[in-house]
């Protein structure tokens, strides 16, 4: 089991650096620059700023001074935002974007799993049909209408919460309301519909016969014998989707003026912010491959059937 | 033969096993049986009728007799939804209220004769005033407005059919490509395995890693941002999980005896592939591309909110939403219907891919 481990988490390295590799290139083959502005600077100017930001050296070189910059835990200075350097934007963003991912992902997980537990249990109730539909709502709708939506009515209609500002900024939590409910819903529709769909499936295997025909009580045999089969799809599941929360969703970040990351994703990305670009692409997959490491072990510790030997 | 003749059964028919009531048992395709089984599921009918009913109205959308989706009237900006009033009515009772608001402020107990003489010659230009679009002279202000009219005095509900064309076809255009790629890439690589095999999910697994918002900024500044790069790029990050599902299939399935008698009488790798192999793949594959739609039409909405999706004057649902939301406190229509006319397509496919995942689904073969 440890050298499993071992083994599987140094496979993690070379997939980390063809990422590395292959972002650090595909970004310079898109054309336009980081200086590259509407009103062209002047010629000599535009060469002593490529000098300063070593963009005049050959690529690789500037590829092997990279690779030796990150080894050193230093993403570089951005080519766009002149006050500070890629490792302090990302620093200052990414807790802002965790904390509303946490809170959004935690809620999403207690409400999806438990409308998933109601729904199978009652299936084909009206119960089970209605919060399916919510389900159903909740991936439909683009989050950049329930945001605005959810503004209009709670905000600027009724007056109850503030239109924007941020709990780790003034320190109120119900500046947090409304953008952990907006992104709390999509996660919470998919999950919801993803542990009913499960546990319906695990309802019929023959061990929860067996578990029935023991005379356990009906809550036993849900918690403590189909909840750890059919949670598997919602582990899994929950890999990438951390990934995707921690580093910020841009749409709500910006409806609700949210000091998170999401925004330097695309941004950087229009921009041609190359280390900034890089920054994000780096925080991204080291937290996509952790995640999905964790969830492959936390695999073999639910899942009997799975043995790493 | 005399029995079948009592029966008043054909011939073919007798030669078929019987059953243990002494019928005789039809084979079933699996799509014939899944077509059943997708009948009796009631919310996935009215979703497929209503997914049909939008796929008619948007390729009608050129002969439907609506105004046009670019032409912009200036006069008609921001104008309320109306199935009674024409945008003249609307624009008269605006103006109107307008004076009467007027001459209360300036304390007048009546309306001045000059504002009334205003009206009339306002109401007159009204009825007489006409554009010429395309060497057209239109009365435009005897329009009506279901919809009511964005910013530039458009009709809305013409943008929102128009834009249905864009994204319905942004959806099925880029589901086929994504599922094309898919479905080859990972029917090879299961087929074949060894390092082809390694070396194709090596590079499922890298492209999961970059983030696809910065893959697809990327390919459109390559290749150039048009309403096609926009099909291609989207499909090009949305290949992977169907090759990832193709692929578990293609390995399943390629030791099982009827691959083997391919084999033997001599059937080459490529007929066994796309002969044999990807037609027991399209259950899960037609699963996965009705719940791909969905996703790709969020997708570009996603994109047109960012600014990065369709270009002016042409409208998507996304475009539609983006500029709805901008105006939602005050002209809460141009958010609703968008939204609303997306949200129900949206809807309805979802509800059809859950009805035929249910109704594909191989264990329930054969029971209604």
């Amino acid at each position: 089991m440890t050298k499993y481990v071992i083994r599987r988490f140094l496979g993690l390295l070379p997939t980390l650096f063809i990422i590395i590799t292959i972002s650090f290139f595909i970004i310079r083959v898109a054309p336009g620059g980081p200086f590259s502005r509407e009103k062209a600077l002047p010629k000599q100017i535009l060469e002593n700023i490529e000098k300063k930001y070593h963009l005049d050296e050959p690529l690789i070189v500037q590829y092997g001074r990279y690779l030796l910059d990150i080894l050193r835990g230093d993403l570089g200075p951005s080519f766009r935002y002149k006050d500070h350097d890629v490792n302090y934007y990302i620093l200052n963003a990414l807790p802002d974007s965790m904390v509303l991912g946490l809170m959004s992902l935690c809620l999403a997980l207690l409400l999806g799993i438990s409308t998933g537990i109601v729904s199978a249990t009652r299936q084909n109730s009206v119960l089970d049909y209605s919060s399916m539909a919510v389900a159903v709502i909740g991936i439909s709708i683009p989050l950049f209408v329930v945001g605005p939506v959810l503004m209009y009515i709670f905000a600027i209609r009724l007056d109850l919460l503030p239109t924007s500002g941020w709990i780790m900024a003034d320190g109120s939590w119900k500046t947090a309301i409304m953008p952990v409910a907006t992104l709390t819903l999509p996660y919470f529709a998919y999950l919801a519909r993803l542990s009913r769909a499960s546990i319906l499936e695990t309802l019929r295997s023959d061990y929860v016969r067996t578990a029935r025909a023991k005379g356990l009580s009906p809550s036993v045999i849900m918690f403590k014998h189909i909840l750890k089969g059919a949670l598997l799809p919602v582990v899994s599941y929950l890999g990438p989707a951390f990934a995707n929360i921690v580093t910020g969703s841009i749409v709500v970040e910006t409806i609700f003026r949210v000091p998170g990351l999401g925004i330097f994703f695309i941004q950087s990305a229009i921009n041609r912010d190359y280390t900034l670009i890089m920054g994000t692409v780096i925080v991204y997959s080291v937290i996509l491959l952790i995640m999905n490491f964790i969830v492959d072990i936390a695999y073999g510790f639910m899942d009997p059937r799975i043995s790493y030997t | 033969m005399a029995d079948t003749a009592i029966k008043g059964k054909s011939v073919k028919e007798t030669q078929l096993p019987l059953d243990q009531f002494g019928e005789p048992i039809k084979g079933v395709s699996l799509w014939l049986d899944a077509w059943r089984r997708l009948k009796k599921n009631r919310m996935a009918l009215i979703g497929l009728s209503i997914v049909i009913l939008y796929s008619i109205i948007a390729l009608l959308a050129p002969v439907l007799p609506i105004h046009s989706y670019k032409h912009q009237v200036l006069d008609h900006q921001y104008l309320p939804p109306s199935f009674t009033k024409t945008a003249g009515q609307l624009l008269y009772e605006r103006q109107e209220a307008l004076f009467q608001q007027a001459a209360k402020d300036a304390g007048f107990e009546a309306m001045p004769a000059e504002y009334v003489q205003a009206l009339e010659i306002f109401r007159e230009q009204l009825a007489t005033e006409t554009q010429e679009f395309d060497g057209v002279a239109v009365k435009v202000h005897e329009r009506r407005y279901y919809l009511g009219t964005d910013g530039l005095g458009r009709d809305l509900l013409s943008r929102i059919i128009y834009g249905s064309q864009v994204s319905i076809a942004i959806g099925l255009i880029g589901t086929l490509t994504a599922v094309m790629i898919g479905l080859i890439i990972g029917s090879l690589a299961g087929y074949i395995g060894g390092t082809f095999d390694y070396i194709a999910m090596r590079v499922v697994d890298v492209m999961y890693g970059l983030p696809y918002m910065l893959l697809v900024i990327i390919f459109m500044a390559i290749f150039g941002r048009n309403i096609i790069n926009l099909f291609v790029c989207l499909a090009l990050v949305s290949w992977l999980t169907v090759s990832r599902v193709v692929r578990g299939q293609m390995i399943s399935l390629k030791n099982s005896e009827f691959v083997q008698a391919a084999r033997v009488v001599g059937a080459s790798p490529g007929r066994i592939i796309f002969r044999h192999l990807v037609p027991n793949t399209l259950g899960v594959v037609v699963i996965f591309a009705t719940l791909q739609i969905p996703n790709f039409i969020l997708l570009e909405s996603f994109l047109s909110y960012l600014g990065l999706g369709v270009q002016a004057p042409m409208a998507s649902w996304g475009s539609l939403v983006r500029d709805g939301v901008d105006a939602v406190s005050i002209y809460p229509w141009m958010l609703f219907f968008p939204a609303l006319a997306m949200t129900i397509f949206l809807f309805s496919m979802n509800f059809l891919g859950d009805g035929l995942r249910d109704a594909l689904d191989p264990q329930s073969k054969n029971v209604l």
